[in-house]
Formats: structure tokens, C-alpha cells, sequence
């Protein structure tokens, strides 16, 4: 037997060791734990049932002057038993996550709820397709809808993607593609341009168009306002998306006597095709509820516009803001209802991207 | 991209076939890369042109006073007014959101957490007149209620003092609307800042005994603070811009300022002054007013957000 025994350290796994998933002891669910936080989620709860019932402090009190600290006391007091004093705040971090996430969801729930459940009482196919001409604000539901500014939404929103769309994929294209001199400074400006409040946008055009008699207050006046919120949008989702594309992809298209244009048109836009219209859809998902724009640059109307260059137009935000706290039930019903037409535009969208986005950059 | 990947890249741009074409391709895309810039500059050239004839006939009174009856007018009242409302929202969004993402990155499983990622992200897509249609009908009644409560039972703190009796139409509300539509948009930064925590720094802080609140105030919070600060600060940027979601839960009051009764009935934001006073501007003065009001809403939100991004961006460098 040697006298001295070398230890040999195996460092291969290292790397991955380094890499591997947090193993998160604080998650970690042993028996000693659930047994400690069954009553300690079971007593704070029943003590709030009872007082829920046999007490006469108004509810909102009882949850959070009572039901909150209890929870809390309870929660470190099961912490302390099983673990011992230091994972005292642990406890606390654990109840409050808890509780700004239940807080999060009930505010969700409630919107969805009150849009839906209130929503539906206007839907019928005169809501859906009818307009608002000769109706006043106390006309029976029966008549009546949101099928002009359904038009005027979709009018409006056509035209700002047309103009939007490609801007942002071409300033994302000099981004990652030409990547010229400037780079840093286009993104800082669109990072900057992101950040323009929307009722500054309506402002903008307002000034530039409507004040110095270029153009009326129309669905393109509008576009366009809704055009300067759309693109840093698309362009900050299309510059990720063009860096997905492989490097490979433009090197070889080079070496293969690609002129640069072409390398752009025909190789990395088509490789990363999907992602770019994921970048149109969350541009369009980005305004298509923007009231405030459209209240200076394109107004209301209650007939069905078609011509954008001419007429005001009501699209669905100006709608729902022009029924919204009227004194007439009927109103506020037709409000809720354009609010559902709203929404479920914006979720239609929002399930295209992400079922796009799931599908990968190609 | 590191600089000698792109050094490279353009080396071999300028080695292959050049062409004529190519010119005017680039130069078109280079134009196009400048709109960003030319609609900022635009937007402050144009609202500014607007702003200067205010200026000349208000003075600086335009922006220390708050009043808003012919010949006077000041938008002091409502440049407050729209920081306090930034603050209150803050003040619920923030420890909100934060402790949501801890949640979702450290607390839930997977799968709870990538359902919590797609209802923050539903969340944030609700349009804004959406939100303002359900805090007038369904939030400020029960927000009414709450601010009775907090003032019979924490009226002695001053900010929760109400004489009045009339609850509806306070910068509470309106605050906690702003919170509503700043939580998913701080939450998603948060989450995402948090989630690039390096695993082995968190191996690291498990091995050496940490405790989740010590792994978090030791690790986490530091590794992310930047980020974290740019987040916050993206989402009051929004706040500050917010327009219609405000409108119908705030009675907008010029004067006395509402300094920090926020339950007392009245407050200020500009850019809900804009949109309440548009419609039915008395004349092409008054819509010159708003375009000013306009332009120092546009300077302060312009600066926020650039402060946000280079705390952002500078973070996300160091990351690399």
C-alpha cells in the first residue's frame, strides 16, 4: 500500500455540471415539508371562512388586515418548524409571490369575464354587419352596429402595415444585414421611437396634415398615425428574427457570387420568412386598439367610409370610446359588444403569433 | 454579433461582386433605417414650432401655473398630476410584478409558468380603451369602496385623507388602472431578466447554503439590477404617455392642484387633457395650447425611455 493516494478529480462533467438546471432546494417537497404546509395553508384559511360568515368587518379589510398576516405568521411559523429560522423570509417571499400572482390573475379574469359576459348581450348579426347610420345612442339593440367601424378598423390598419411594415423590416435588414456605420444610433432611435406616447403620434400628424390642409381627418391620416407606433415594433421583432438566420446562409450565398441585394431578397428574407410576418402581426396587434390617435386624425362617422383619402371614419376604438359613460343602457351595451369584436381580433392575433413563433424563424 | 464578426462580414461584402444595384440597394435601406429619426426630429421640430407662439404670449407661467380659463393658461397641474399618477401605479405595479416573475422563474413549475407567460403576455395585449371601459364599470365601484375603507381606518395618514365623501374620479383609481395595464410590461421584462440569472451562479449560491430570499437578494436582484431598473422604467414611460384608459376614471381638476390627496376626487394627466380637451377646442389658440401640452408631454416621456434604454442596453452589454 502506497503511503501517499493520489486523488484524481474528474473534471470532464464540469461544464455540463456548470450548466445544469438550478436544482432550486427551496422547491424541494420532502414529507416533513407537506406536512408542515398543510396547516399552514389550512388554519389561516379556515379562520378566514369563519370570519367570513360571523363577522362584521367589511370583506377587503378581512383579507388584508387579517387573512394576509395570518397566512403570513403561519407560513413562516411551518417554515421555522421544518427548517429552522433562516428560511423565515423564504416563507414570506413564497406567500407574497403567491399572492401577487393570484392578485394578477383575478384582475385577468375579471377583464376577460366582464368583456365577455357583457360583450355577448350586443352580439346579433345587425351588431356584426349593420352601421350606425340613423341610430342615436337610445335606439333599441335590435338596430344597429359596429360593421363601419369593423371596416374602418381593418382600413385603418391595412394601410398603416402597408407603410410600417416594410420601414421596420428594412431599417432591421441595415441592422443586422447592411450593418452599417450608423447601427447603433437606428437602434437607439427606434428603441426612442417605441417610447412615443400614442396620443403624441395623433398630435404629430394632426400638425403636419390636418393643421396645414394637406389632408382631412381620414382613415389615412390615421394609418399614419397608427404607422409611427407600428414600426419600432416591427423593426425590433424583424431585426431578432433576421439573427436567427444562420451566417452560413449569407457567407455562401457570397462566395457564390450573390450580389448583396440578392443575398437579402432571395436567401436571408425567405430563410426567415415566418418571423418576419410574426413581426407584422405583433406591429398590427400594437395598434389595432389605439383610441387616442385616431380621436384626432381620423374622428368618427356613422356611415361605412370606403374611400381613405376623404371622410372621417369610426374604427372599433373610437367607437367603443364614443359609447362608453353615455347615459343610455343600450350605449354601454354596445360598447361592451365592440370591446368583444376588439378582442377578438387582438386574440386571433395573438394566437397566430405564437403558433407561428412555435414553428421557428423558418 | 461581436465587432470582428461584422469587420469580417463586411470584408467579404466589399470583396464580392460589386454592383450598381447593390449601391442602390444599400442606400435605400440606409434611408429607410433613418425614419426612426426623422419622425423624432419631426415630432419635436413640428410640436415645437407650435409650442414657441404658447410660450411667447403664456410665458413660463404656461408651465408653473395650473389653470386653464381664457386668457390664462398652465399645464402645471397636469405635468403633476400625470407624475403622480406614475408613482402610484409604480408603487402597486412594481413589488406586483416582481414578486409575480419570482414566481414564474423561480417558484413554479414549467408548465405553470409557461401558462403564467402567455396570460401576462394576453394581458398586456388588451387594447387601452378596453381596460378604461372596465375600470369605469366594473373597477371603480369596487374602488370606491376600497378608498372608503383605507379612509376610516388609515384616514389619519394624510395621503388617505378624504373630506369630501366623494370617492369616484381620484388619481387612486386612476393610479391603479395604470398598475393594471404596467404589470404585464414590467413583469415581462423582470421575468425574462431574471430567468438569465447564469444557472451556475444559482448552483453556486445553493451549494454555499443560500436560501431562496438570500440566493435572491445576493445573486438574483444584483446580477439584474440594470435590467431590472430599465424595465420599471419602460413601464413608467407608458404610464406617463398613458391617454384613454385615464380618461374615464379621472376628473381631470386644474385647480387647486391635488398635490397628494389621492382619494380625494380630481387629478391631472397630460396626455388625458389632450384627448378631454381636443373635441371641443375653442378656437385654432386653444389646439395650439394642446400641441404644446403635447410637446412636453413627448420631452418627458423621450427622456424616461432613453434613460430606460441606456440602462437596458448598458446591462445587457456587460451580460454578454
Amino acid at each position: 500500500m502506497s503511503a501517499t493516494q493520489t486523488i484524481t478529480f474528474d473534471d470532464s462533467r464540469l461544464e455540463e455540471l456548470a450548466q445544469q438546471e438550478p436544482q432550486a432546494p427551496w422547491g424541494r417537497r420532502t414529507s416533513t415539508f407537506r406536512a408542515a404546509v398543510i396547516p399552514g395553508v389550512l388554519i389561516p384559511a379556515a379562520i378566514i371562512v369563519g370570519l367570513w360568515f360571523y363577522s362584521d368587518l367589511p370583506k377587503p379589510v378581512l383579507m388584508v388586515a387579517v387573512y394576509l398576516p395570518l397566512q403570513l405568521l403561519a407560513a413562516v411559523g411551518a417554515a421555522i418548524a421544518v427548517r429552522g429560522t433562516k428560511s423565515a423570509a423564504d416563507a414570506i417571499i413564497i406567500v407574497l409571490a403567491i399572492g401577487a400572482t393570484i392578485f394578477s390573475i383575478v384582475v385577468l379574469v375579471s377583464l376577460l369575464w366582464s368583456i365577455f359576459s357583457k360583450g355577448w348581450e350586443a352580439m346579433s348579426t345587425a351588431f356584426l354587419f349593420q352601421n350606425n347610420e340613423y341610430i342615436s345612442p337610445s335606439t333599441p339593440l335590435g338596430w344597429g352596429g359596429v360593421g363601419h367601424a369593423v371596416v374602418g378598423t381593418v382600413l385603418i390598419v391595412a394601410i398603416s402595415a402597408l407603410i410600417a411594415v416594410p420601414l421596420g423590416v428594412m431599417t432591421a435588414v441595415y441592422v443586422t444585414e447592411v450593418r452599417g456605420r450608423a447601427v447603433p444610433y437606428v437602434r437607439f432611435f427606434v428603441q426612442a421611437m417605441s417610447g412615443v406616447p400614442s396620443v403624441v403620434a395623433g398630435l404629430f400628424i394632426f400638425t403636419v396634415l390636418i393643421l396645414s390642409g394637406v389632408l382631412s381627418q381620414s382613415a389615412f391620416a390615421g394609418a399614419l398615425a397608427y404607422s409611427i407606433l407600428m414600426l419600432p415594433t416591427v423593426a425590433r421583432t424583424a431585426e431578432e428574427v433576421l439573427r436567427l438566420v444562420p451566417e452560413d446562409l449569407r457567407t455562401g450565398a457570397l462566395a457564390l457570387g450573390s450580389t448583396r441585394a440578392r443575398v437579402v431578397l432571395r436567401v436571408v428574407i425567405p430563410a426567415a420568412k415566418t418571423g418576419i410576418i410574426t413581426a407584422a402581426i405583433l406591429g398590427v396587434a400594437r395598434v389595432v386598439g389605439e383610441t387616442a390617435p385616431l380621436l384626432l386624425t381620423s374622428l368618427k362617422n356613422d356611415r361605412t367610409v370606403l374611400n381613405p383619402f376623404k371622410d372621417p371614419i369610426t374604427a372599433l376604438p373610437t367607437y367603443i370610446f364614443d359609447n362608453v359613460a353615455q347615459p343610455y343602457p343600450d350605449a354601454v351595451v354596445r360598447a361592451w359588444g365592440a370591446a368583444l369584436v376588439l378582442m377578438i381580433i387582438v386574440a386571433i392575433l395573438f394566437i397566430l403569433t405564437r403558433t407561428l413563433s412555435a414553428r421557428g424563424p423558418r | 454579433m461581436s465587432s470582428t464578426d461584422t469587420e469580417s462580414f463586411r470584408d467579404l461584402q466589399s470583396a464580392a461582386t460589386s454592383h450598381r444595384g447593390d449601391r442602390i440597394f444599400n442606400r435605400t435601406i440606409t434611408l429607410a433605417a433613418f425614419t426612426a429619426l426623422i419622425v423624432l426630429a419631426g415630432i419635436t421640430v413640428f410640436l415645437g414650432l407650435q409650442t414657441i407662439p404658447v410660450l411667447q404670449t403664456q410665458g413660463l407661467s404656461f408651465l408653473t401655473t395650473s389653470i386653464w380659463v381664457a386668457p390664462d393658461y398652465g399645464i402645471w397641474g397636469m405635468l403633476y398630476g400625470s407624475v403622480l399618477l406614475a408613482v402610484i401605479a409604480l408603487v402597486i405595479a412594481v413589488p406586483v410584478s416582481l414578486l409575480l416573475s419570482v414566481f414564474m422563474v423561480f417558484l413554479a413549475p414549467k408548465g405553470v409558468s409557461k401558462v403564467l407567460t402567455n396570460l401576462v403576455d394576453l394581458m398586456a395585449a388588451i387594447p387601452s380603451v378596453i381596460i378604461g371601459l372596465w375600470a369605469f364599470y366594473i373597477l371603480d365601484p369596487v374602488s370606491q369602496e376600497w378608498q372608503q375603507l383605507l379612509n376610516q381606518y388609515l384616514g389619519w395618514i394624510p395621503i388617505f385623507k378624504n373630506t369630501s365623501g366623494n370617492f369616484s374620479g381620484t388619481p387612486f383609481t386612476a393610479g391603479f388602472v395604470l398598475a393594471v395595464m404596467m404589470i404585464p410590461i414590467v413583469t415581462s421584462v423582470t421575468r425574462e431578466v431574471l430567468g438569465r440569472t447564469p444557472p451556475e451562479l444559482i448552483n453556486a449560491a445553493e451549494a454555499l447554503g443560500c436560501s431562496l430570499w438570500t440566493m435572491l437578494r445576493y445573486v438574483a436582484l444584483p446580477y439584474g439590477r440594470g435590467g431590472l431598473v430599465g424595465g420599471v422604467m419602460l413601464g413608467l414611460g407608458r404610464a406617463l404617455g398613458e391617454t384613454i384608459a385615464v380618461f374615464f376614471v379621472l376628473k381631470i381638476v386644474f385647480e387647486p392642484v391635488n398635490y397628494y390627496d389621492i382619494i380625494e376626487s380630481g387629478g391631472g394627466s397630460i396626455a388625458t387633457l389632450i384627448v378631454s380637451k381636443f373635441g371641443e377646442a375653442a378656437g385654432p389658440y386653444e389646439v395650439k395650447l394642446l400641441l404644446a401640452a403635447g410637446f412636453f408631454l413627448f420631452m418627458m416621456t423621450l427622456l424616461v425611455n432613453v434613460i430606460a434604454n441606456l440602462i437596458v442596453n448598458r446591462t445587457g452589454r456587460l451580460q454578454k
